[in-house]
């Protein structure tokens, strides 16, 4: 079984195979008049002289004889010579080389075919050479019957040769005939140079006695190349059983005989190379594995997607991208900002800025402080107010105003530089042109997810490509009719009129809301309760939570395909969360003026109570430092900026919870309840009312989006953002995976994802401009505070990068960047990035534009291949008919050509041994299409087609099968 | 104390659950509110209401005309969960594809099944029609012989089916049964399959069409036959009988053999 295999992958094999099939013909009429003469004792001489006689009468078959024996004569050779040297080595050497030869099989052919003429003459030069050579053949040829006597006929395996070998070689002869017969044409020589007359007898003994390394070698050869087979699997066009058949043997095969290769030095040698090669190879699966699992959490993600389709995954692909940009923001701020200011700036308690004050003093413990970032946290290096104005702090002399304003603008360059090139790489994958044209191919062909994995997965999507099918044959339909479609148009924009309605109704209620509660922080939040105080975050939340739902409910009506639905939710929920947002930084940005309001009367105040103090605490003497006052006791501004980072820490805070919570009721308790009130319910609660919730990729992906934009906004006033983010999204991705993967039910529709991720990077840009404007509105337009934060006592924010050129640069560098700076030099610098701009993005359109040609070309000449192709195919088939019915007409005549063909040998044969002629005959004259027939033909059909050799193919083996068993 | 504005940030939720399952609130509203108020108001039964409206518009000796009639009082008038037109499409060509001899029916209720069997039998097939409620069965009797059926053609038994599947050789001489349809309890699809299974009344071949595998639903049921291997299962998805926008389906088995 594992020969023909072994055989048919190796194309080396099979080409020698099929070339050596007419000699393999010729030989075994040979071979049994040999067997015969044998019987009867013969003469070597008349041997030879027959031999001769046969040489003579089958002159053109010798030329290809020839070349397949000179390969093996010249080898043989080779080898007979350097015999005497260390065998282990040399035949090292020759295994090598012999792989080799296997591999350039083709070549040597052609090499073999230039040798043809060369032959020739040599044959009449050196006639005594020629002689050997020919011995040499045919004893090749002999061995190649016997072998095949071997494969046919097990029971034949009495021969003398194979007699005296062990079993174990018989069978790996059985499975490899074509290396043995050469290796053994290669030991002929030397029985050869022993004794002619036992030319015979003698190889086998040859054989066994010193060809022992010679096994070894077709062992090891064999070893090599089932290894060749077992990595080039995968790529073979064999029904996956036989894969699975032929692996296993293979496995077995080189797992038994890899340790028994070898003897002494070189055993240990090859026992440790093939040690170290299987020591390798596990190394680097493992290291593939390990890279694998260095990818944070690629196999959650993984599984999700073979349970969820690749939408749901893409949101946690998302997520891990986010992941990974919250790194970087955490560690600019932590390391450049946060942990310098708390190393090398002065601790909590030197100056007022750094400490909790008196009348907060008592709070400032409660466990409110953890969701509030009141107390303690508020006075702390998470919040900008603790940062000290001092130029330079600490024994490095770092400049904490200038790295505090570079990180802050530097997360934000780097953010949008992140998402745009992350937009650019993922613009290059989407290839243009309108998907729309072959629909239902497309649908055939492409709407399985490959990456399902789980059997109820596979099952609702089956289900839904076929009704994909009904919807799009009703399309097609309906489109072909096309009534309906102002129908679907009234209803697209019905639908867009209530989301229109929602929105505005929602950003009413949100106003409403602020409005109440300024009034509200007017008259003082302490006498009202909890539910007023925190009315603005509840609505919000309440909002975000549940008109996307509503908004679902109303793209039904729209009767998008879910991708597109997908993008329209997507659209309406980032209208929906925009409102809310720039609703918050408007209050926002009254709270500040409200604040800076208060902060003037506390400036005033500030010189009313310097002035008290010094007048109190400084009576005549001044040997007590002048000011003695607590800095606990020192009134202070009411700090915007800290206010503002504040606001932004208990937004990030309570939608954190609100979307676990959520997490946890929606999904997990209803999917509890379902679960286990579905054994003693009157309905199917799984399949019926509540059921089981499906993952909603559009709000969590816009809750992620809206996130990250609130972070970029407040990141500036509250270092701690980026911290707080990176906690809430570590802890969300486990949470959400397992939530995901224990209380969500797949989709009914599950669709691809291919392209959304730049709909999401679109929107995250989007929202990464509009959360950056508000904050460079307040760095530019406001003036800090006066008494807090790392820019207190400037006019502007930005005014510490002039106070840097000016003092820790030379003074040349401000000169030279004051002049750069000159509008007549900045403006013709935008002027010119703009025409940059505009070039590139006008080649760039140019590029797709011939892009989308060749596609259209591409697809023409596809189509016109297929025609072409189409036509040729017919046309074959055509002549192939006729020629089979000329074929079927004539036959006699074939046959008489046939017989004209191997004329020579039929009469050799036919004096000779008396079995063959019938045989012979029986086989040309049996089925219509023998090898004669198939010789004379193809050429014909080769012409026509690419399919012509198949008429000419399939017999050529058949041929041999026949001569096989015969 | 709730604001007004937290309260309306509620009203999306609010809409959003009436729009998505508007059409439970119908079923609730048709099969109980109405019901109930019915059954006050006349005193009678849902099914005898429905026996006399049949009484009273369809022609007799007509199945037809009896099926319809009872369509449009169900989708007119009351509901009640027959098999319902769609699927009872499905259920004719079942029975045409196979024209079984021996036809088990478990759950008779007003007989609107029985009827609709019965008219696309062959000649000399048996229908038993098990029922556990009495009033139902002397109801679904009278709408039996109204539409023209005689006891030859149904045989009914007034028992709970967990009684009669495994007596139904000993008591009724019944072989093997060609057909079984379910339409009674959906919690006691499973058992009475189990009961079916071990009584061995089912052949190779025998088809067991189970109503309502989705809505209500039955997923023990499905689990079952389809984890057990002794059947080959389709579900033919339909909405439930007349109401449109609930998804429902029909579990057909297909007995395979005892292996």
């Amino acid at each position: 079984m594992p020969r023909h295999k072994l055989i048919a992958s190796e194309s080396d094999v099979s080409v020698e195979v099929e070339d050596e099939g007419k000699d393999n013909e010729f030989s075994i009429y040979y071979v049994e008049v040999e067997e015969n003469f044998e019987g009867g004792k013969e003469k070597q001489a008349t041997r030879d002289g027959k031999r001769r006689r046969v040489r003579n009468s089958e002159v053109g078959r010798r030329a290809s004889e020839k070349r397949t024996n000179e390969a093996g004569n010249k080898r043989a050779e080779k080898k007979h010579d350097k015999r005497h040297k260390t065998a282990r080595k040399e035949g090292e050497k020759h295994g090598r080389k012999q792989r080799r030869k296997n591999a350039d099989a083709d070549e040597a052919e052609e090499e073999s075919g230039k040798e043809k003429k060369n032959i020739k003459n040599e044959r009449t030069k050196t006639l005594k050479l020629e002689d050997e050579k020919e011995k040499d053949v045919k004893k090749k040829r002999k061995k190649h019957v016997k072998n095949e006597e071997d494969n046919a006929k097990p029971e034949k395996t009495k021969h003398k040769d194979c007699h005296d070998m062990p079993l174990k070689e018989k069978k790996k002869k059985r499975k490899k005939p074509e290396t043995i017969s050469e290796s053994e044409s290669k030991s002929e020589p030397e029985s050869q140079s022993d004794s002619d007359s036992e030319s015979k007898d003698n190889p086998a003994v040859g054989v066994l006695g010193s060809l022992t390394p010679e096994e070894l070698e077709k062992l090891k050869e064999a070893v090599d190349e089932r290894k060749k087979l077992i990595a080039t699997l995968r790529g073979k066009p064999w029904p996956m059983r036989k894969k699975l058949v032929v692996l296993r043997e293979s496995q077995e095969f080189v797992e038994k005989y890899e340790g028994a290769l070898g003897k002494g030095k070189g055993r240990k040698l090859y026992a440790y190379k093939v040690m170290m090669m299987k020591k390798w190879m596990k190394f680097q699966r493992d290291f593939e594995n390990f890279k694998t699992a260095c990818i944070p959490w690629e196999m959650k993600i993984k599984e999700i997607e073979s349970h969820f389709g690749s939408s749901v995954a893409s949101y946690f692909i998302f997520l891990r991208w986010m992941y990974g940009i919250n790194m970087i923001l955490f560690g600019l701020t932590f390391g450049l900002v946060m942990v310098p200011e708390a190393l090398m700036g002065k601790p909590y308690g030197s100056l007022p800025r750094k400490t909790v004050p008196r009348g907060e003093e008592a709070s400032a413990m409660n466990f409110a402080v953890l969701w509030d970032f009141g107390g303690y946290a508020k006075y702390s290096v998470l919040f900008y107010g603790y940062y000290n104005s001092q130029r330079a702090i600490g024994w490095l002399k770092f400049r904490m105003p200038l790295s505090y304003f570079l990180v802050g603008v530097g997360t934000v360059a780097y953010s949008y530089m992140v998402v745009i090139r992350t937009m650019a790489r993922n613009a290059n994958e989407e290839g243009g042109g309108d998907d729309t044209s072959f629909n239902f191919s497309w649908k055939t062909f492409t709407s399985w997810d490959y990456l399902i994995g789980n059997p109820e997965t596979a099952d609702n999507k089956f289900a839904s490509i076929t009704t994909s099918f009904k919807e799009t044959i009703v399309e097609e339909q309906e489109s072909r009719k096309d009534d309906n479609i102002h129908l679907t148009r009234f209803l697209r924009v019905l639908a867009n009129f209530l989301v229109l309605c929602c929105l505005a109704g929602s950003g009413y209620l949100i106003y409403f809301v602020v409005r109440r509660s300024q009034k509200f922080a007017l008259e003082g939040l302490e006498k009202y309760g909890w539910w007023e105080r925190n009315e603005v975050n509840m609505v919000m939340s309440l909002l975000g939570m549940f008109c996307p739902m509503l908004f679902d409910v109303i793209s039904t009506l729209e009767n998008y395909h879910p991708r597109i639905a997908l993008q329209w939710q997507l659209g309406r929920i980032f209208a929906l969360f925009l409102g809310n947002l720039y609703t918050f930084i408007i209050a926002l940005m009254d709270a500040i003026q409200l604040k800076r309001a208060e902060e003037e009367i506390v400036k005033k105040n500030m010189t009313i109570w310097q002035a008290n103090l010094y007048n109190g605490t400084m009576p005549d003497n001044s040997t007590a430092p002048p000011f003695t006052a607590h800095p606990a006791d020192v009134p202070r501004g009411p700090c915007w900026e800290t206010m503002v980072g504040q606001e932004f820490v208990r937004l990030i805070i309570s939608d954190t919870m609100t979307t676990y919570i959520t997490l946890l009721i929606g999904d997990f308790f209803r999917a509890v309840l379902v679960r286990f009130l579905n054994n003693c319910w009157c309905w199917d609660l799984e399949f019926g009312f509540p059921s089981y919730s499906e993952f909603d990729v559009s709000g969590n992906v816009l809750g992620l989006i809206f996130n990250q934009g609130m972070i970029w906004m407040g990141a500036f006033y509250a270092p701690c953002l980026p911290a707080l983010n990176l906690l809430r999204l570590h802890v969300s991705m486990y949470l959400q995976c397992w939530a995901v993967m224990c209380c969500n039910v797949p989709q009914e529709r599950v669709f691809k994802a291919s392209g959304s991720n730049n709909f999401y990077m679109a929107m995250l840009l989007v929202i990464l401009f509009l959360s950056t404007l508000p904050a460079i509105y307040t760095i530019v337009t406001i003036p800090p505070s006066f008494d807090c934060g790392p820019f207190s006592g400037k006019n502007r924010m930005f005014d510490v990068i002039q106070e840097t050129l000016e003092t820790d640069f030379p003074a040349w560098f401000g000169k030279v960047f004051s002049y750069a700076s000159n509008p007549g030099l900045v403006l013709p610098f935008l002027l010119l990035l703009v025409l940059a701009i505009y070039y590139l993005q006008s080649t760039s359109k140019t590029y797709k534009r011939v892009n989308m040609e060749l596609k259209k070309k591409l697809q023409t000449q596809n189509e016109e291949n297929k025609k072409k192709n189409k036509l040729a195919a017919l046309k074959a088939a055509n002549e192939l008919e006729q020629q089979r019915s000329n074929s079927a007409s004539d036959l006699g005549v074939n046959e008489e050509s046939s017989s004209l063909d191997e004329a020579g040998h039929h009469r050799q044969a036919g004096h000779n041994g008396r079995f063959i002629h019938p045989s012979q005959h029986t086989q040309n004259s049996g089925p219509p299409v023998t090898s004669t027939h198939t010789t004379t033909r193809t050429p014909a059909s080769r012409g026509h087609t690419s399919s012509g050799h198949l008429p000419g193919h399939p017999h050529q083996p058949q041929k041999n099968s026949h001569s096989k068993r015969r | 104390m709730v604001s007004p504005a937290i309260a309306l940030a509620l009203l999306p939720l609010l809409i959003t659950l009436i729009i998505r399952y508007r059409y439970f609130f119908v079923l609730l509203y048709r099969a109980v509110l109405i019901r109930w108020v019915r059954d006050c108001l006349s005193g009678l039964s849902r099914e005898e209401r429905a026996f006399q409206y049949i009484l009273t518009h369809a022609t007799p000796g007509d199945s037809q005309s009896i099926l319809d009639t009872f369509d449009q009082w169900c989708s007119k008038v009351e509901f009640i969960s027959n098999i319902g037109p769609k699927k009872g499409k499905i259920l004719d060509r079942l029975l045409q594809e196979h024209c079984p001899i021996t036809v088990l029916e478990l759950g008779t209720h007003c007989g609107y099944s029985t009827v609709r069997i019965a008219r696309s039998l062959p000649i000399g097939a048996r229908i038993y029609s098990v029922e556990m409620d009495e009033r139902n069965a002397a109801v679904a009797e009278k709408i039996i012989r109204l539409a023209g059926f005689d006891e030859d053609m149904v045989e009914q038994i007034v028992r709970p089916s967990d009684e009669v599947i495994p007596r139904l050789r000993e008591d009724f001489g019944v072989e093997r049964l060609d057909f079984v349809f379910m339409d009674h309890w959906k919690r006691c699809y499973l058992p009475d399959l189990r009961l079916l299974e071990d009584s061995g009344l089912l052949g190779e071949g025998s088809i067991i069409l189970a109503d309502n595998v989705i809505f209500p639903g039955a997923p023990n049921f499905l689990r079952h036959a389809r984890r057990c291997g002794l059947y080959e299962v389709r579900v033919h998805r339909a909405t439930l009988e007349y109401i449109r926008g609930i998804r429902d389906g029909m579990a057909e088995l297909t007995f395979l053999g005892v292996k």
